[in-house]
């Protein structure tokens, strides 16, 4: 038996941190606080969870087997230990040991049953929108109340990319209450608890008493959380002290809210992913490799940062800094204008080309609409004359889904984005949009590239759970990404802000589940 | 007096359905739900599985039949996005926009009454001009800038109003305000107009002949009859502010409907935006039953049962 992975490992985390990020100084746990997001959750549901808005809830009141820590690493959580068992490569076996006295909110404790009960419920595809995450385990076995076992029908990588995917979820509990009762009133074991949730308005929550890690847990009582979607009233309820803590402040507004005074902030790249990507399925000007390399060329991506993010943006190459698979060889690509009309002289476009550029509109990142202008409107420059198209969430997303019946983009340009998370990690993402579309199978669901040595290399990948291994071969896909520019044209990570009244709050940003807004850490300073 | 009542139910039934089935038949053009629900790289089985599941993959009007069936039970569907009755979900958020909405038709009659009837009175006088450039201000700027404006000068300048929320009744004032002004103008021009007729009408004059205080000639009898054609418009007002509080909503984090509306759409959650939009047509059409009724009240020479 090889036992290839144990304990912690560390993945640095890219982040820039304004507000700095000192030790917690916390009152002892009483007084309450409010805090304000722009956007909430649509499920309390672990099992239900469809985007990663839902985590910001989520991730209060519920916790995964592992976790990434504020410094980037990844800390055993309600795991104590873990490891896999590949002695039989094809059917390689996870093995865990969960950590003890860990109780969920009803004083229940954590045992193999409940993990059994979420491999369950995470597996039924009509609870779940990810139960294709647990497609390849054969089956779950309990060993004892604090070790389980997950069994593979084939070596699967996300598993190990995805925190161990699985929840703790309360069994006994959700056995008394049902479904719609567990939505409504979640119990798990995080460090905060369910108090009471109005949609649209506010989640209540409660420190949580029994809470196992007495290390890293909240230091204030009670936490509101209210939900402020316009971005100049979310900055005005800071200021005016109605809320103590906001997240998302506005790029435009970042040097106003700075400039306050007793307002601390930290500003980290988010966990979104953003590029260009270019239709190489039809015959056209796209499947030229020089002419995507020109396309790189043409845009000052940096100019456009500046100018249209207020510098709130963070160029990347393939996968930024910290992340899985980062190649620090790989750099973005430079602006330079004469090269890239040079490349498309070179590939048979000395006049440039007409094409339809889809342009994506959404407030899910600042400024997106007119990002996506500044880079079209570059491209004019060098020659590759847009046609642009802008489009809203919903549109752009069915325009670019592939399936069996065309590829809709029709040899064109499409602003897109696809999270790889916080650290990141490539290989879902790459899946979908650098591996070819193979109706059925999963892969490629909104690929533009038929490129069948990327094939090749992102299976590999999937089927390998080692963690370093796995990281070697991503970035070899990394390389031969950047080189040939297909499944998109990385251009840049946004930067979320958050900020708050440092004269009261002590807050630590810790990373995913829920980037930053789960209040790991969070309480009231201690008065000198 | 019941058959008329009777007829505009009936009516109104009749559109409240049109509006039911033009919405089932636009989301349904508008793209696929499932996509935007799942995570990008979920496998097509799973895709298929889930429209089955939600009965998409029937033809749209065996959709509709069903949805017409569940809905004369009071069962409206559960939201795709928020996985919740939709019917809990409307009925959570509707009387915070009826709320904001009461508000601001309030509002903008406190405002456009006074404005319409001083400058009838006092026609080509300053005040007339007042007046008339206070309301058009508010048709002038977009309500979400006022709403913006009034937070920078009530709440972070002078610190008089909370910024956000909806928790007490001081909550309402700045919303109220954002969304109620737009339609001050036109209601200050129908009340104008229809008080210059009625100060150049027969009765008034005699009225002042015989020495009816001023006051009392202008307020109480013709006013009363100058009020007809704006009642006439206010059920136009309250359903324009109805739909047009989502804007206003999203300013001042108001937990209404119109906000919940507009994400359902963007987001392709066809139960929400279908039942969304048929308890607005039956706001609509209720408001407007009630300004038919009122009319007999303001002016007893219309009477339903003649």
């Amino acid at each position: 038996m090889t036992r290839i992975r144990k304990g912690v490992s560390a993945i640095a985390l890219s982040c820039v941190l304004a507000g700095g990020l000192a030790a917690p100084l916390f009152a002892e746990t009483s007084g309450a606080l409010t805090v304000a997001l722009a956007a909430e959750s649509t499920t309390m549901d672990p099992a239900k969870y469809s985007a990663g808005v839902d985590q910001y809830f989520i991730g209060t009141m519920f916790e995964t087997l592992v976790k990434p820590m504020p410094d980037g690493t990844i800390a055993n959580w309600l795991a104590e230990s873990w490891s896999i068992d590949d002695s039989n490569p094809e059917k390689p076996v996870l093995d865990v040991h969960i950590r003890p006295g860990v109780t969920f909110h009803n004083g229940d404790p954590l045992t193999a049953a409940d993990y059994e009960f979420a491999y369950q419920r995470q597996s039924d595809p009509s609870v779940s929108r990810w139960s294709h995450f647990q497609a390849n385990v054969e089956r779950f076995e309990i060993v004892d109340d604090l070790h389980f076992r997950l069994h593979f029908k084939k070596p699967d990588s996300s598993y190990v990319a995805n925190y161990l995917q699985l929840w703790a979820l309360p069994k006994a509990y959700f056995e008394e209450v049902g479904d719609e009762g567990f939505g409504k009133h979640p119990v798990g074991t995080g460090p905060w608890k369910f108090v009471s949730r109005k949609v649209k308005e506010e989640l209540k929550l409660q420190a949580y008493d029994g809470y196992w890690n007495k290390d890293h847990r909240p230091g204030v009582k009670d936490l509101t959380v209210k939900i402020i979607p316009e971005d100049l009233t979310r900055v005005a309820a800071l200021q005016t002290g109605e809320v103590d803590w906001i997240d998302n402040v506005p790029p435009a507004m970042l040097a106003d809210v700075k400039g306050l005074d007793g307002v601390a902030t930290a500003t980290m790249p988010a966990g979104n992913h953003l590029f260009l990507d270019m239709d190489t399925i039809p015959e056209g000007p796209l499947q030229k490799v020089k002419v995507r390399q020109a396309i790189a060329h043409g845009i000052d991506m940096d100019a456009i940062i500046d100018s249209v993010l207020f510098g709130q943006g963070e160029r990347y190459a393939e996968v930024p800094e910290g992340g899985t698979g980062y190649a620090p060889d790989l750099k973005p690509f430079d602006y330079d204008p004469a090269l890239a009309m040079k490349l498309l002289a070179e590939a048979g476009y000395p006049k440039g080309f007409e094409v339809n550029c889809y342009n994506l509109i959404t407030p899910r990142e600042p400024n997106m609409k007119e990002m996506g202008e500044a880079m079209f409107a570059y491209l004019g420059t060098i020659g590759v004359r847009c046609k642009v198209v802008n489009l809203e969430y919903g549109a752009w997303i069915n325009l670019g889904r592939r399936d069996e019946k065309t590829d809709q983009l029709e040899g064109g340009l499409i602003s897109w984005m696809w999270g790889q998370g916080v650290p990141s990690d490539p290989a879902i993402a790459w899946g979908g949009h650098l591996h070819s579309y193979q109706p059925g199978h999963g892969w490629g669901s909104y690929s533009h590239v038929d490129d069948p040595e990327f094939d090749r290399m992102i299976e590999d990948v999937n089927a390998t759970m080692d963690p370093d291994a796995r990281a070697e071969k991503l970035r070899a896909i990394a390389k031969r990404k950047h080189e040939l520019v297909l499944g998109g044209l990385t251009t840049y990570q946004p930067l979320v802000t958050m900020a708050w009244r440092d004269d009261k709050v002590s807050y630590t940003p810790w990373p995913y589940p829920g980037f930053w807004r789960n209040f790991q850490e969070i309480g009231l300073k201690v008065s000198d | 007096m019941t058959r008329f009542v009777l007829r505009r139910v009936a009516q109104g039934v009749f559109s409240i359905l049109g509006a039911s089935v033009i919405i089932f038949i636009i989301t349904r053009l508008s793209g696929d739900p499932v996509v935007l629900m799942l995570p990008p790289e979920a496998p097509e089985a799973l895709v298929t599985q889930t429209r089955e599941r939600l009965g998409l993959d029937l033809p749209v009007w065996q959709q509709y039949l069903m949805f017409l069936r569940d809905a004369a039970t009071g069962d409206f569907g559960t939201s795709y996005r928020w996985e919740m009755p939709v019917r809990e979900l409307i009925l959570d958020r509707l009387p915070a926009t009826v709320y904001l909405a009461s508000a601001a038709l309030i509002f903008s009659l406190m405002l456009s009454i006074p404005f319409g009837v001083i400058s009838a009175v006092r026609r080509g006088s300053w005040f007339d001009r007042f007046a008339k450039g206070v309301a058009m201000l508010g048709q002038a700027m977009p309500n979400f800038w006022v709403g913006l404006l009034l937070i920078i000068v009530f709440a972070i300048g002078l610190e008089w109003l909370p910024a956000y929320g909806a928790d007490t009744p001081k909550h309402v004032i700045l919303p109220a305000i954002a969304l109620g002004w737009y339609p001050v103008a036109a209601q200050t021009r129908i009340v104008r107009s229809a008080m210059l007729d009625v100060l150049d009408s027969d009765y008034i004059r005699m009225g002042r002949s015989v020495g009816v205080p001023e006051g009392l000639l202008i307020w109480k009898y013709a006013f009363r009859n100058a009020a007809v054609p704006l009642v006439t418009m206010m059920g136009v007002y309250f359903a324009s502010m109805l739909g047009g509080a989502f804007v206003v909503e999203v300013v001042f984090a108001w937990p209404g409907l119109g906000r919940t509306v507009v994400e359902a759409l963007f987001a392709r959650d066809f139960p929400v935006v279908q039942a969304g939009v048929l308890f607005a047509a039956v706001m609509f059409v209720i408001a407007n039953l009630l300004v038919d009724l009122s009319y007999g009240l303001i002016d007893p020479r219309i009477r339903h049962d003649r």
